[in-house]
């Protein structure tokens, strides 16, 4: 047992870090103007104000959900996580219109790659708020939710760190 | 156990938001086993990731099953969210 109390307790020291889907300025989920969100309905974890108009894998994993209207997408990660990415606030309204999906519920996805692009200003144009909330759909499955906040990040960059 | 079926008529579909606040609904009737699905699949209906893949919409009828404590009020919960939110 000795061996494998050092292993897991080896493995539940080590964090997790989801890396940021789009640049932007990183902040707290409670800034969302959307309860669902700020209220952590859907989970823990942060926002972006986006700056560019592409969304690329937070981490290696599998696609779960891709809304057909390119909207938002989940996915798994390697090891368990579950994140959900929301590409501006109500835009499932806009059924499609300015989002183009690059890839497929049940994709193998690799960290940086392209899932969806999104003309962030014509979204903004017809009036809505292209903050992206990017959530821990399994938050309760973590003792604990990191979030690094308060800082303009690329892509890749660590905005979540999950502890087990 | 308690099941009942309801199709969707909101325009949207089960996205991001409704399936959010079912699972919260869902969850809490703690020792109750709730499940939400299709006749292809049915899924944990206290777990975000799997009520979102259903891809539920506008048309589908979902059939939810509720196993356990309190089955019969989580069942007349659930239903009257359905009709108020989807």
């Amino acid at each position: 047992m000795g061996l494998l109390d050092k292993l897991f307790g080896k493995k539940e020291a080590e964090e997790m870090e989801i890396g940021a889907p789009l640049e932007g300025e990183v902040v707290p989920i409670s800034q969302v103007n959307d309860p669902t969100f700020s209220d952590e309905i859907l989970g823990k974890g942060i926002a972006i104000r986006p700056t560019g108009n592409k969304v690329y894998a937070p981490c290696d994993g599998t696609i779960g959900m891709m809304f057909d209207t390119g909207h938002a997408v989940s996915m798994t990660s390697a090891d368990g996580a579950e994140i959900l990415i929301h590409v501006g606030l109500e835009t499932v309204g806009l059924k499609g219109k300015h989002y183009t999906i690059h890839a497929a519920n049940g994709d193998e996805v690799k960290k940086g790659q392209l899932l969806i692009e999104f003309d962030r200003e014509a979204i903004a144009a017809e009036g809505y708020d292209t903050i992206t909330p990017v959530v821990i759909c399994n938050s309760a499955d973590y003792s604990e939710v990191k979030t690094f906040t308060g800082k303009t990040v690329n892509a890749g960059e660590k905005i979540i760190a999950l502890v087990k | 156990m308690k099941q009942f079926q309801y199709v969707i008529t909101d325009e949207l579909g089960l996205h991001a938001r409704p399936a959010g606040q079912l699972v919260k609904v869902a969850a809490g009737f703690a020792g109750c086993y709730i499940k939400v699905g299709t006749e292809a699949k049915m899924v944990d209906a206290k777990r975000i990731m799997g009520v979102m893949q259903l891809g539920a919409k506008k048309g589908t009828a979902l059939t939810i099953t509720c196993e356990g404590a309190d089955e019969e009020a989580a069942a007349e919960k659930l239903e009257a969210f359905l009709k108020e939110n989807l």
